[in-house]
């Protein structure tokens, strides 16, 4: 048995990712995008944003869509790769990327829905094979070195001091 | 899986508190919440059906700043307890660093602890994950009760992997800290080795 590999992004790499991702926010009129891992955690957004809705919304549509892909299950479906949820004021879509990869867009009703799936199906051709050499690439882990550790050790110690 | 992201010079981690139904897991993270400096935590999600039993799973993110350059965050997580949510709890259980295995220490709750501890083997297992890669931690919970089992003998039964062992109150908070203390400095470590 063998641990998943972590996904390690690079300069470059993300580089790509956050120009195809603002090109797709502003092609289709959308208020964010975004690249969460489908164990709920951020990767990249547009706009380049770290709030803590962010997060939310990333653990939120990882969850969502893992429960769609139970439902197929369920349903004897090999999957459902989109999810799409339509609000009064706005809209969720979602599509799968890679295995462990998501694409999320959310955007008012000035853009159609047909628009986002068009661009989005684009932009996919190209997030696709970035993402898939990041998922096989080595980690290069040498700045977790053992001063990160002591730092990260001292850190852990600061944010609960006091709290307990 | 730690997800790594060098450009943005971010790591951040995931923990799930894994346990029985009602063993005190989204207790842990509510008083986590409400005791944690307020900038280091981001919004408390919950996904709980009316009675308040957690339906799907909790989520607070805290920060911990900027170590070493890196902007470093751990995710935290709960899984639902009660027996027929399994696949929900895979679904939360893929892709973390670490685990804290909550366990009630009343006598009358053995058998869903044992159930419990067993049913996070196995779905470790079939997620492919390595569990000596995973940062673990063994709470015992509801330690002011009376009629309960003693460390030694809940030691025996729920940690065959020999991991820290933390005693606590949920409620009042006692040892709540402690167990994520621990199991953030684990994961770094697992981290490290890895």
């Amino acid at each position: 048995m063998t641990r998943r590999k972590g996904l390690v992004i690079s300069d470059d790499q993300m580089r790509v990712l956050e120009t195809v991702l603002d090109k797709l926010r502003r092609v289709t009129g959308g208020t964010l995008v975004a690249l969460v891992s489908t164990s709920g955690q951020p990767i990249c957004t547009s706009p380049s944003d770290s709030s803590s809705d962010t997060l939310s919304l990333a653990a939120l549509t990882a969850s969502s869509f893992a429960a769609t892909r139970q439902l197929a299950e369920v349903l004897n479906e090999r999957e459902f790769t989109l999810l799409f949820h339509e609000g009064k004021e706005s809209n969720l879509h979602v599509v799968q990327v890679t295995e462990r990869i998501l694409l999320l867009i959310t955007f008012g009703h000035d853009t159609q829905v047909g628009r986002v799936r068009l661009y989005t199906a684009r932009a996919l051709e190209v997030l696709k094979p970035v993402l898939e050499t990041a998922e096989n690439s080595q980690r290069d882990d040498a700045f977790l070195d053992g001063d990160y550790r002591r730092e990260i050790g001292a850190a852990i110690d600061g944010l609960f001091s006091g709290s307990e | 899986m730690a997800l790594i992201n060098l450009a943005a010079r971010e790591i951040n981690y995931k923990i799930v508190y894994y346990g029985c139904g009602l063993c005190g897991k989204t207790t842990n993270i509510q008083y986590i919440y409400r005791r944690v400096n307020p900038a280091a935590r981001g919004r408390l999600v919950s996904i709980a059906t009316e009675e308040e039993r957690t339906l799907y799973f909790d989520f607070l993110p805290l920060s911990l700043g900027t170590v070493k350059g890196l902007r470093t965050r751990f995710h935290l997580y709960t899984v639902p307890g009660q027996s027929f949510y399994n696949a929900s709890r895979r679904l939360v259980l893929q892709g973390a660093d670490g685990v804290v295995f909550v366990a009630d220490s009343q006598i009358s709750r053995l058998d869903e602890n044992v159930d419990s501890y067993l049913n996070l083997w196995e779905n470790l297992m079939s997620l492919g994950e390595d569990p000596s890669r995973l940062g673990m931690v063994l709470q015992l919970n509801k330690r002011d009760l009376t009629n309960i089992f003693s460390v030694t003998d809940l030691t025996e039964l729920l940690n065959h992997t020999g991991s820290p062992v933390v005693e606590a109150c949920a409620l009042t908070g006692v040892g709540v800290f402690e167990t994520l203390k621990t199991v953030c400095k684990q994961v770094i470590a697992r981290s490290n080795e890895s």
